[in-house]
């Protein structure tokens, strides 16, 4: 017998790329699709994987990867197509020589996004067929497929998956690894040298391959009718939607779709003409639904389902009922349990915290960007006023300033980057500060290094050298900052709280343009672990000093004996990073020593 | 063969994805279909974390719709409170007596709810318990989650030995023996 496993959808898209003989593959790290290079790095070494510095990067080392003949797979989050959309659409059209498989990590619902994108329609835009699998099996076997399908049809291959089923894990079973030749690289320049005139046939075979793969989805058996009894309607469903309707257990047959573009018309067609109706449910935009118009086939969809966020089961139930499908509700409608919201925040030992406390002190509005510190613009902190894309804050800065000049105005700007993000894409907008830079403008750029890409669990960058990890690339910010022609730059450890906020305060006054990076590192992943600390409640005040610095930590309580609230700290919690001691005015907060509770 | 709908609740870093592996696992040797959800999305930092484990003889959506989960695993008492509406009107809830207050208690805007027993309603068995002052006791606070398998395991019909395999399998080797004695504690609990 076959060994089994119980795998997360990422788990099961590195088992796959495994099996299927992959050899090269590469990913900027993004939510919900980290676990797959994190799984391919650690459990399958003899593939080589990478986090490459960008999603652009990645794709263009996949696309060279494929060019030599390996079969290839890359993957990040939606919005990291946005940053390859340019490599991607232009190798879209080459002859495909080692199967290739791009997975899109969608977010219905923006569970860990700053966006809701529906990447089919990307899918569609690159004339790439889209692989829409509905759980871990179908992930593993559904990368295979795209490997193989790829070479045999030409076509880069989209595997699109979901947070939910990225992060939702079920039984696979495990198969041997099939060894795929690499054939090495063809190099004829029709196919890959993508200028006109070359670029002009590659229209008309990028519109065939679509043609054949319609024709191959007619039979495939990844797309199949589940049969029920029932007559007058059928169901389209695909993803993890599909299992979600099929918890309803309902008498209806319902039309399972593996491979939702392009789709198998002529059999639809044929099909259609069997049910009085056909209802297409499907999360965020009505992709299956306009397809299905677009070729004459009548349906309904998105006026029962929301175009927004997930559908589940109870959603799904809700829309089949409005739709007079179905006569009786099982789900009621549930209001959500109304208890006290939790919401993210800083770690214990975060080296952001300091720098948010001394920027909200000094009132500053803050322009963000993305990482952790994203973070700052929830309560209590609500510093940060905006954000947008991986390093945008610098770019954002600067318009602003332009047009702040144009009103005659000078008025003082800040924006924050990490180190991670700064390498993703804040060194071009780093450069073009540069260009028309007007020296008296009042500008704080404040590059957060802490050594690591945090928000997405930790994976070393170019900067993590520093600590000991990650050797091959020890790049400093502030050599690159400097090397760019950037002279007024400030080096601060904010654990120092005092030199730090001294520091940042000067600079924020500066009437120019300042860079202050911070060099602490990221307390969860280089495991700071100091001896605690504790409040003395006789010396405390209760002045709440500690308690802004919003740490897990810390909060009020009531003493025995002591009539008003004084701070407290969860010995368990804490990491020892003193910050809370060096904000506390009256020195009531002390490191614990041996004997102390 | 038997269902349990599982819903688990947190707070990031408490090991809720460990947790819920660790009951799939137990659940496939046993030879039930199984299939579970993690938290997703910014949660880790310090924000709600939550999983459900689903296991029966077939399985289709990994999701457990309102009030039909049979135990709440509560890893944190304001966290256990936020799922009691998934759970069904005879559910078991097992809590772990651990408070870590949210972001508007820190901030004084809000109170920390009290009285959670009378919160979850009559119906419901509550089976409550300091894992973390237990597991010190034991070793380490970093097997509370496991000594709260101990109790889910107790009360489902997957056999002891099947979930020892699930937690040799899934924890580092240096803390099998604590995470085999918080098991064992947890599974002794009347």
């Amino acid at each position: 017998m076959k060994e089994k496993n119980v795998l997360s959808g990422n788990a099961a898209i590195a088992r796959g790329f495994y099996e299927g003989g992959g050899t090269v593959a590469s990913s900027f790290p993004g939510s919900p699709t980290v676990e797959i290079m994190h799984e391919l790095n650690t459990k399958y070494r003899d593939i080589y994987s990478e986090f490459s510095v960008n999603e652009k990067v990645a794709l263009e080392v996949g696309i060279g990867a494929s060019f030599a003949g390996a079969r290839t797979l890359v993957s990040m989050k939606h919005v990291g197509m946005n940053i390859c959309a340019d490599p991607l659409m232009t190798f879209t059209q080459t002859r495909i020589n080692g199967g290739f498989v791009l997975v899109s990590g969608d977010d219905p619902g923006m569970l860990s996004s700053q966006n809701e994108q529906d990447n089919r329609i990307f899918g569609k835009f690159a004339h790439m067929p889209i692989l829409d699998p509905s759980d871990s099996q179908e992930a593993k076997d559904f990368v295979k497929y795209g490997l193989e399908m790829s070479e045999k049809f030409n076509a880069p291959f989209m595997l699109r998956i979901t947070s939910r089923l990225c992060h939702s894990r079920s039984i696979v079973t495990l198969d041997e690894r099939q060894e795929k030749e690499l054939t090495g690289f063809s190099s004829k320049l029709e196919d890959y040298g993508m200028i006109p005139p070359n670029t002009f046939q590659k229209q008309y075979d990028m519109k065939e391959r679509l043609e054949k793969l319609s024709d191959y989805a007619e039979n495939w058996r990844i797309n199949f009718l589940d049969k029920k009894t029932g007559s007058g309607v059928l169901l389209i469903a695909s993803g993890i939607i599909y299992e979600n309707l099929k918890e309803l257990d309902l008498d209806l047959d319902i039309f399972k779709l593996g491979m939702i573009y392009p789709l198998p018309v002529s059999k639809l067609k044929e099909l259609s003409n069997k049910y009085e109706q056909i209802i297409v449910i499907e999360e965020m935009m009505p992709f299956i639904e306009d397809e299905l118009k677009i070729n004459g086939i009548d349906c309904k969809g998105k006026e029962y389902f929301s175009f927004t966020g997930e559908l589940n089961t109870e959603d799904i139930e809700k829309g089949l009922y409005e739709a007079g499908i179905i006569k009786d509700m099982e789900n009621e409608e549930v209001a959500d349990e109304v208890t006290v919201a939790r919401i993210p925040m800083f770690c214990a030992g975060c080296p952001h915290r300091p720098v948010f406390d001394i920027l909200k002190k000094a009132k500053a509005s803050v322009i963000g960007d993305i990482g952790c510190y994203s973070m700052a613009v929830l309560p209590p902190l609500s510093i940060l006023n905006s954000i947008i894309s991986m390093g945008a804050s610098i770019g954002i800065m600067k318009g602003m300033s332009k047009a702040y000049i144009a009103a005659g105005k000078n008025e003082p700007l800040v924006a924050v980057i990490g180190d991670g993000t700064f390498y993703h894409s804040g060194m071009p907008p780093m450069l073009n500060l540069l260009q028309n830079l007007d020296p008296d403008y009042n500008m704080t750029l404040l590059v957060l290094d802490n050594g690591i890409t945090a928000m997405t669990g930790g994976q070393d960058n170019a900067g993590t050298a520093r600590f000991g990890r990650a050797l091959d690339m020890n790049v400093s910010i502030e050599s690159i900052i400097r090397t760019m022609g950037f002279d007024r730059i400030r080096v601060v450890d904010q654990f120092k709280y005092k030199e730090a906020s001294e520091t940042i305060k000067e600079e924020l006054k500066h009437e120019g343009l300042s860079i202050v990076i911070t060099t602490r590192p990221c307390a969860l992943n280089f495991k700071i672990k100091e001896t605690p600390f504790q409040v003395d409640p006789d010396i405390c005040i209760g002045c709440r000093s500690c308690v802004r610095t919003n740490c897990p930590p810390i909060a009020m309580r009531k003493y025995d004996g002591i009539e008003k609230l004084k701070s407290s700290i969860d010995s368990d919690l804490c990491v020892g990073c003193s910050i809370c001691a060096q904000v506390c005015p009256v020195n009531a907060i002390k490191q614990m020593e041996d004997g102390d509770e | 063969m038997n269902s349990y709908n599982i819903i688990l609740s947190g707070v990031g870093g408490q090991g809720l994805i460990l947790t819920t592996k660790i009951i799939c696992v137990a659940a496939m040797k046993k030879g039930y279909d199984v299939k579970s959800n993690d938290v997703v999305g910014l949660a880790q930092r310090g924000g709600k974390v939550w999983g459900s484990v689903k296991i029966g003889e077939k399985i289709h959506s990994p999701n457990i719709s309102h009030g039909e989960g049979d135990i709440l695993v509560g890893m944190e008492v304001v966290e256990a409170l936020r799922w009691r509406g998934s759970l069904k009107e005879d559910g078991i809830v097992i809590i772990n007596d651990y408070r870590i207050p949210p972001v508007p208690v820190i901030t004084e805007k809000e109170e920390y709810p009290e009285d959670i027993e009378g919160l979850f309603g009559d119906g419901r068995t509550m089976i409550s318990i300091d894992a973390v002052e237990k597991s010190r006791d034991i070793g380490s606070v970093k097997v509370a989650n496991i000594l709260l398998i101990g109790i889910l395991a107790s009360k489902t019909d997957i056999d002891k030995e099947f979930w020892l395999k699930a937690i040799e399998e899934n924890v580092p080797d240096k803390f099998k023996s604590e995470n085999i004695r918080a098991f064992e504690y947890g599974y002794g609990i009347e």
